[in-house]
C-alpha cells in the first residue's frame, strides 16, 4: 500500500467517524463521486463497524443471559385460561415500564470507566495527616507541590513505609499509570499485614477502588467497595454509596 | 443497560419460552431464541428503528416467532398447523421477520470480530460500541499519546474491512444481517 492509498484510507475512516471538517469532506464526496474502488472501500468500512457494533451488544447479553437463567431455573408450566388473561394484562402494565426504561436506557450508555473514575476522583490531600508541630518530609512536600515523578523517585529510595507506598501510589494514578497505582496501593496493604498495623489502611482501599474501577477491573472495584460499605467506622464509608456500586455492576456487564 | 436487559427477561422470558415449548422446541431452544430477541431487540433500540408504536411485549413475541420459525425452518422442519398458540394471530401480528437475522450469519459476525486480536476487539469496542473518545481510551489502556491509539484504531479496523473485502460471500451476508 503506498502512502497515497494509505492516506486515502485514514481520511474514509475519518469520515466515517465524523471527524473530517467541511472542505475535506467534501473533497473526499467529490472523490468518493468518481471512484468506485473508493466506494467499496468505504462500504466495507462501514460494515466492519457494523459488525463491531453487533458484536458489542451480542457480548453484552450474553454476559447477563446465564445469570438470568440461573435466576429464573423453575420449570415453566402451562397456564388456564384465566389465569393468562391475569398474566398478559399485568405483562403490559410491565411493558409500559420496559418502554420507559429501554429509552432511558441511553443515558446508561454515556457511563464509562473514567468517567465515573473522575465523578469520584478527589486528590488525597497530605495535609490532614500532620499537625503544625511535626515536619513534614521530603516525599510530603513534593507531592504537595505535585511534583509526582519526584515522589516515585524518593519513595522508591525510601524505607518502605506505607505513607512512602500511599503517596508513590497516587502519584502513578494522578500520571495515569494504573497499574504502577494498583502495585502500590497493594504494597501498603501487604506491608499492612506484615507489620500487623492498619495505617493508611482505609485510604488505601478507597483509592485502590476507584483505581480498580478506572483499569476496569470491576469485580476486584467490587470487592474492594463491599468491603468498605461492610464497615460502618470506614473513613470512606459515606463514599461507597449504593448508586456507586450499582454504577459499577452496570459497567461490569457491559 | 443492564438492568433494561433484566427486566425484559423478567418481563417476557416465560411466556415467549412457553411458546417455543409447546411448538416442537426443548428449554434449551427456547432459552437460545429468547436470547437471540434480546439481541435483536437492543439493537433496533440503538438503531432507533423500535419507536414504541406497538408495546414492547408484543414486538418481543413477534420477533420470537419469527426466530424460532426460521431456527425450524433451517432444521428442515414446519409448523403449519401443528403450531399451538398464535396461529390465527397473522392478521394482527406485526411483520418483524425481515428484523430477526439467521443465526449462521450472527455467529459468522461474532467469528469475524472474534478474529481480532484482543487490542484490537477492546479498542474497536471502546470506540464505536461504548462510544469512548480518543482520549478516554487512552486512558484505559496506557499507551503513549492520542496519536497511538488512532493508529492503532486505525489499524484494527482497516485490518477488519481487508477480512471482509476478501471475501465477498461473507461481505453479502453482513450487508443481509446488518442492514436487512
Amino acid at each position: 500500500m503506498d502512502n497515497s492509498t494509505h492516506n486515502t484510507s485514514e481520511l474514509l475512516v475519518q469520515y466515517l467517524d465524523g471527524e473530517l471538517s467541511g472542505s475535506e469532506k467534501d473533497n473526499l464526496v467529490r472523490l468518493l463521486e468518481a471512484d468506485t474502488s473508493l466506494n467499496a472501500e468505504l462500504e466495507n468500512l462501514q460494515l466492519a463497524r457494523e459488525a463491531v457494533r453487533s458484536y458489542g451488544i451480542k457480548q453484552q447479553v450474553a454476559g447477563i443471559h446465564q445469570q438470568m437463567m440461573d435466576e429464573m431455573k423453575a420449570p415453566v408450566i402451562k397456564i388456564g385460561p384465566t389465569r393468562r388473561i391475569i398474566r398478559i394484562s399485568m405483562a403490559v402494565a410491565a411493558s409500559v415500564l420496559v418502554v420507559f426504561l429501554s429509552f432511558t436506557a441511553y443515558n446508561f450508555f454515556t457511563l464509562s470507566s473514567n468517567k465515573l473514575f473522575a465523578d469520584n476522583y478527589h486528590l488525597f490531600d497530605v495535609s490532614t495527616v500532620r499537625d503544625d508541630n511535626t515536619d513534614e518530609t521530603l516525599i510530603e512536600k513534593a507531592y504537595k507541590e505535585k511534583k509526582y515523578q519526584e515522589v516515585i523517585s524518593l519513595a522508591e529510595k525510601a524505607d518502605g513505609l506505607e505513607e512512602e507506598y500511599f503517596l508513590s501510589a497516587i502519584s502513578y494514578l494522578e500520571m495515569n499509570n494504573n497499574t504502577k497505582a494498583i502495585e502500590g496501593f497493594k504494597e501498603v496493604l501487604l506491608l499492612n499485614r506484615d507489620v500487623k498495623s492498619s495505617l493508611w489502611r482505609e485510604e488505601t482501599e478507597y483509592y485502590l477502588a476507584l483505581t480498580y474501577i478506572r483499569n476496569k477491573d470491576y469485580d476486584l472495584a467490587l470487592e474492594m467497595m463491599n468491603k468498605i460499605q461492610d464497615t460502618p467506622g470506614h473513613l470512606y464509608y459515606k463514599k461507597i454509596t449504593g448508586k456507586l456500586i450499582r454504577k459499577v455492576k452496570m459497567l461490569k456487564w457491559r | 443497560m443492564e438492568e433494561t436487559i433484566k427486566a425484559i427477561y423478567r418481563n417476557n422470558f416465560e411466556s415467549l419460552c412457553w411458546y417455543v415449548m409447546n411448538n416442537s422446541g426443548s428449554r434449551q431452544d427456547a432459552e437460545d431464541v429468547f436470547q437471540e430477541v434480546v439481541v435483536a431487540f437492543i439493537d433496533l433500540v440503538k438503531k432507533e428503528k423500535f419507536r414504541g408504536e406497538s408495546t414492547v411485549k408484543t414486538f418481543l413475541y413477534s420477533l420470537n416467532r419469527h426466530s424460532w420459525l426460521n431456527e425450524l425452518k433451517r432444521r428442515g422442519r414446519a409448523l403449519t398447523r401443528e403450531e399451538k398458540y398464535g396461529s390465527g394471530q397473522d392478521r394482527t401480528e406485526l411483520d418483524t421477520s425481515h428484523l430477526i437475522a439467521n443465526r449462521e450469519g450472527k455467529e459468522q459476525v461474532a467469528k469475524l470480530v472474534g478474529q481480532l486480536g484482543e487490542t484490537c476487539q477492546k479498542i474497536l469496542l471502546l470506540f464505536y460500541y461504548e462510544n469512548l473518545s480518543i482520549s478516554e481510551i487512552l486512558e484505559t489502556l496506557d499507551y503513549e499519546n492520542e496519536q497511538v491509539v488512532r493508529n492503532k484504531k486505525y489499524k484494527c479496523l482497516k485490518q477488519l474491512e481487508q477480512m471482509i473485502t476478501e471475501n465477498p460471500i461473507l461481505k453479502q451476508t453482513l450487508k443481509n444481517l446488518l442492514h436487512g
